[in-house]
């Protein structure tokens, strides 16, 4: 490691704590702490959707995935994208008009009782920690490997600045570094994808021809099927994809920082075209790292495909270029951690400690304290859990938190907005029935259950077929719903006119 | 004349006393089910659906097709430009249908918040007031 690619790294890190400085400053209430004031404009909180959605799984394990797997990596790409339309529909707006700061604020507009906000906590906090757990060990695993450092120290080193972000800057803090951060990832990718484009002559026809025998896959490289062979597995784990993001409680939070629907509907659009454009460079990345780097340097480097981009950016433009990027994969990685540890803290600190156990009555300073505090202990949590999983295969856990966000967060909230009957018993029936079918069904699945040694937590034959439960869970989401709904004759319409109407002309706020 | 300052007098009082209830309309708890059943808002909801509904059902059937098209048939293999085959042009296409459908909605979007705007000031509310 040279003194250009520390110094790289110090500058970006060096800005998110200017940052982080100026946003303490102006983080003085609860409303400040969680969602900036709700003061940011569509497009900065575009950015800011876009920088907590491109994450390292994104940004370094599509690269990869597409490098090692060609058309199958970039199968994530078509999902991940498509799912904002469903966010933009159906989600964003209704979300904004009924919520102040977490999702479960929004499914308590309609019923007003604590075992529906601690449902909806209890769910969050589940996504949260599956996906920041994945998160940490891959920034530990790539921490380790740009810098040479400890797997422990690795990890140490993202969980404190993170900590540093959220603790003292808040939501204003957290979604300034986001911004920055998608900003340098977008220079970055085009950066990367220019310079693939010029060894290709700019010929994208060319391009194509080359890789068909630029990897050991040949012809089938660019074709579906080298790395999904089952098709119901494969239908099942897209599924979680496009509908999991609508239910990401991450994801959700970003539309409680703007001021009305109208610019969270703005931001979606923004987020759409930002993450659409960096979908499609994707495939550039990947095509040019199979290409000029090769899968066996890729491979060997990190087995997952997670170091392709940076390989690739040391191949095409020399450390300058390697740590310019690999410094973006850091502030990504931090990026999306703090805001993983924000939402956490706020499903604790606001639903669970300010609604559950002090009823609403929390004074302003007992808030803060409390999501402080929370903020804490969720990154402590986090940590701990990200050291002692170092060795897991943590691919499978980024999956699992959209099929949880898809099978108990999504269904509840279509329910809450468009079902008049829908009560109280169906809400928590709708929550934990996608919760529990998703957590039960994985753990029977291939993920935990391998028969093959090593490939998952535990060895023999797995009782659930599907990596990934989608197919199952979400509808048993809904079932849950129904029949929770159906055994209880509670039935509130004036309720539901009241949330009907506050949802869809943005009126009537309760602040 | 002093007929005059009663007038207003009283006058200003009315106002007053209007402008003291015109204030807390969120307070005074308004008729969800009375604008629910407005033909502005059920104009509104019956627009929202036709829309939401159709075009959802659209791009989530496209998205399936593709999936379950790639996983049990190579129909998509076959070329279409060199060495360009369909699966990449269904692919992008993906892409294209997601923004054409983003852009689509912002345009509807603005007519939704005029209709819901029409809705809210047949219903005496005014935004500022409650903040």
């Amino acid at each position: 490691m040279n003194a250009t690619v520390i110094s790289i790294f110090i500058f970006i890190v060096g800005i998110t704590l200017v940052i982080t400085y100026f946003a303490a400053k102006r983080t003085n209430s609860a409303s400040d702490f969680y969602t900036a004031g709700g003061g940011l404009t569509g497009w900065q909180n575009g950015l800011a959707i876009a920088g907590d959605y491109l994450s390292a799984a994104s940004f370094l394990g599509i690269a990869g995935a597409i490098a090692l797997f060609g058309f199958d990596g970039f199968l994530f790409s078509i999902g991940y994208l498509v799912a904002y339309l469903v966010v933009l529909f159906i989600v964003a707006e209704p979300l904004r008009n009924l919520g102040k700061y977490t999702l479960a604020d929004m499914i308590n507009a309609r019923f007003n009782a604590k075992k529906v906000r601690g449902a909806a906590a209890l769910s969050s906090i589940t996504i949260v920690i599956f996906y920041m757990i994945a998160q940490l060990v891959g920034a530990g695993a790539l921490i380790q490997l740009l810098f040479g450092i400890d797997y422990i120290w690795a990890v140490l080193l993202v969980g404190i600045m993170m900590t540093i972000y959220v603790l003292f800057g808040g939501m204003t803090a957290t979604s300034w570094v986001q911004i920055i951060k998608a900003v340098l990832l977008m220079v970055g990718t085009v950066i990367l994808s220019f310079l693939v484009l010029k060894n290709f002559n700019f010929n994208i026809l060319d391009m194509f021809t080359q890789m068909k025998t630029a990897t050991p896959h040949g012809e089938a490289y660019l074709s579906p099927g080298v790395k999904y062979k089952m098709p119901l597995d494969t239908i099942s784990l897209m599924l979680a994809l496009v509908l999991g993001t609508a239910g990401l409680p991450h994801i959700l939070m970003r539309f409680f920082t703007v001021k009305d629907a109208k610019t969270a509907r703005s931001s979606v659009m923004w987020a759409t075209w930002i993450v659409g454009i960096f979908y499609v460079m994707t495939i550039f990345l990947g095509f040019g790292a199979a290409a000029f780097v090769g899968s066996d340097l890729i491979t060997s480097t990190n087995p997952a495909g997670n170091m392709a981009a940076p390989l690739l950016a040391q191949a095409l433009g020399g450390d300058i270029l390697m740590s310019f990027i690999s410094a973006v994969a850091f502030a990504t990685i931090l990026a999306v951690v703090a805001g993983l540890v924000l939402t956490g803290a706020s499903a604790f600190a606001h639903d669970i400690y300010g609604q559950i156990i002090k009823k609403g009555q929390a004074t302003e300073r007992q808030q803060m304290l409390a999501a402080r505090y929370a903020s804490l202990g969720v990154s402590a949590f986090s940590i701990l859990l990200a050291i002692f999983a170092q060795s897991l295969n943590v691919a499978f856990l980024v999956s699992l938190a959209f099929c949880i966000a898809a099978s108990a967060n999504l269904p509840v909230i279509l329910y809450t907005i468009f079902w008049k009957r829908f009560n109280t018993t169906g809400a928590v029936s709708a929550i934990l029935t996608g919760l529990i079918s998703a957590l039960v069904l994985v753990s029977l699945s291939p993920s935990v259950m391998n028969p093959v040694a090593g490939a998952a937590i535990f060895v023999g034959d797995p009782i659930f077929p599907l990596t990934n439960p989608a197919l199952f869970s979400v509808p048993l989401g809904f079932i849950g719903g129904w029949v929770g709904t159906m055994l209880s004759k509670e039935l509130d319409i004036k309720k539901y006119s009241e949330v009907n109407v506050r949802a869809n002309t943005g009126g009537f706020r309760q602040l | 004349m002093t007929k005059v300052i009663t007038e207003n007098g009283s006058q200003q009082d009315a106002r007053g006393e209007k402008e003291a209830t015109h204030e807390r309309p969120v307070v005074k708890e308004p008729d969800f089910q009375k604008i629910e059943n407005s033909s502005n808002f059920r104009e509104l909801m019956r627009k929202k659906k036709t829309f939401l509904i159709s075009t959802t059902a659209l791009f989530l059937g496209l998205y399936l097709l593709f999936n379950i098209v790639i996983s049990y048939t190579n129909w998509l293999d076959a070329p279409f430009i060199g060495d360009i085959t369909w699966v990449w042009v269904f692919a992008f296409s993906l892409f294209a249908m997601t923004w054409i459908l983003v852009t689509v909605y912002m345009k509807k979007a603005e007519k939704f918040d005029a209709m819901a705007k029409a809705t809210l000031k047949e219903f005496d509310y005014d935004e500022e007031e409650t903040k």
